[in-house]
């Protein structure tokens, strides 16, 4: 019998479905199972195209990238190390966007537990300006940072 | 296996002249299983006459609660075998961090909403969390599964034979991505109605009507209808009526729903909106009784 994902997981890829900030939604292991419009709109190709990636498809494909533009492993990701101990995390990074260019980022990780434990997490992310100057105004840091 | 649905409204009782076919009783479903046995699927107003109608056996009576909306256990403190010294009453129902099943239906059957207390009641009766669980009662294999309704809300899945039941009565599966834009597994319920010899579903709100209802969880008719189709359910029966949908208003929907029906590539006779007393034999085909 063909099942069902979780009902939260339904819920959540319903939630960004419906909003216009960008964002993945992750499940167990690190797929990527779903992306919104605007993330999307930013990294140049639509979940339609893609569909459900691995956590090494879409590190390849979007990042994120160190600071020798080397692809950071998912279980590497500071993020995913918050996660995988039910913490909500924030941090900057480097991914690859529309057009093959780098763009720096920050993003929200947000866990989804159940009923039975860990389904997946929510990660929202913004592009960040690019001139330093506009960095320091908007209160932001080049280090990832676990909340 | 056989049902017998004893209250098809939604929300509130709805009793009156204006409600006579379709009937006013809250959500209550009297299953037969093959080997005789009775479940009780949601204890809302109309399990008081089956209450009533149920002759006194010595089997356990298990009744599956979908949640603790009051139109779903409204009719529980009324239900004639409660008070009985020799009734076995077995309560299963969705789980919640906030409290056990026995203390949120004791918010109900406790002052000052009630004359009684649970531990009053001179049955012996017991719950049990049902998800995500499944069991065997019977003959029958049951399936809970999580439900996009507001609030910790079960669907059920009862494999008995060759036949299957799936109850899925406050469901809204299209809140906020339309159906047709969703692969099966990310449909809310999928797993649990698919290739249901007979669907029972929300169905509470005309299409017109829905905008003004988002997120009250509940489903129009288009969905209701497109939710069926996907999961290739033999028959659907659209159940959880408005109170304010009287009998002319929903014989009214009739020859649209038939219509609509039948244009998803489904037999028109195979659809029906839930009637109170109506009694339905599940079978692959899904005869009616008497037919």
């Amino acid at each position: 019998m063909s099942d069902q994902k979780p009902l939260e997981l339904i819920l959540a890829r319903n939630l960004l479905s419906s909003i216009s900030t960008p964002a993945f939604l992750v499940g167990q292991e690190g797929a990527l199972l779903f992306y919104n419009e605007a993330a999307g709109a930013l990294v140049g190709r639509r979940f339609e195209e893609t569909g459900t990636m691995t956590a090494q498809e879409w590190t390849a494909a979007f990042g994120p990238f160190d600071d020798n533009e080397q692809p950071i492993p998912y279980d590497e990701n500071k993020l995913t190390k918050s996660l995988r101990e039910g913490r909500p995390a924030h941090g900057n990074f480097r991914i690859c966007v529309a057009g093959n260019v780098h763009q720096d980022i920050a993003a929200s990780a947000i866990p989804i537990v159940g009923p039975d434990g860990s389904s997946g997490a929510i990660v929202i992310f913004w592009p960040l300006p690019e001139d330093e100057e506009t960095k320091a105004a908007a209160g932001v840091t080049e280090q990832s940072e676990v909340l | 296996m056989r049902i017998k649905i004893w209250g098809a409204r939604g929300s509130v009782p709805a009793p009156g002249p204006e409600t006579m076919h379709y009937g006013g009783n809250t959500s209550c479903v009297e299953v037969t299983l093959s080997d005789g046995s009775t479940l009780i699927l949601d204890a809302g107003t109309g399990i008081r006459n089956l209450g009533l109608a149920l002759p006194r056996v010595e089997r356990p009576i298990h009744i599956l609660l979908t949640h603790l909306h009051l139109d779903h256990i409204q009719g529980l403190m009324f239900f004639a075998p409660l008070f009985r010294p020799e009734s076995e009453i077995i309560v299963w129902g969705p789980a919640s961090p906030e409290a056990s099943l026995r203390e949120r239906v004791g918010r109900y059957i406790s002052a000052p909403l009630a004359p009684v207390e649970v531990r009053e009641l001179p049955s012996h009766v017991s719950f049990k969390e049902a998800e995500p669980l499944e069991w065997d009662l019977g003959p029958a294999r049951i399936r809970a599964q999580s439900v996009n309704h507001r609030g910790p809300t079960l669907g059920y899945r009862i494999d008995d034979g060759d036949t299957t039941l799936c109850y899925i009565p406050d469901h809204e599966p299209g809140l906020g991505a339309p159906l047709s834009q969703l692969e099966d597994d990310w449909i809310s319920g999928f797993g649990l109605a698919r290739g249901a010899s007979t669907l029972i579903h929300d169905c509470q709100y005309t299409d017109a009507e829905y905008p003004n209802h988002l997120g009250w969880g509940h489903s129009p008719i288009a969905d209701a209808l497109e939710f069926g189709q996907r999961v290739e359910a033999e028959k659907l029966v659209l159940f959880h009526h408005d109170p304010l949908h009287s009998d002319d208003f929903l014989d009214g929907l009739c020859g649209d729903i038939h219509a609509r029906w039948q244009e998803l590539g489904r037999d028109p006779g195979q659809v029906e909106l839930a009637t109170e007393r109506r009694e339905l034999e599940i079978s692959p085909q899904a005869a009616p009784v008497g037919a």
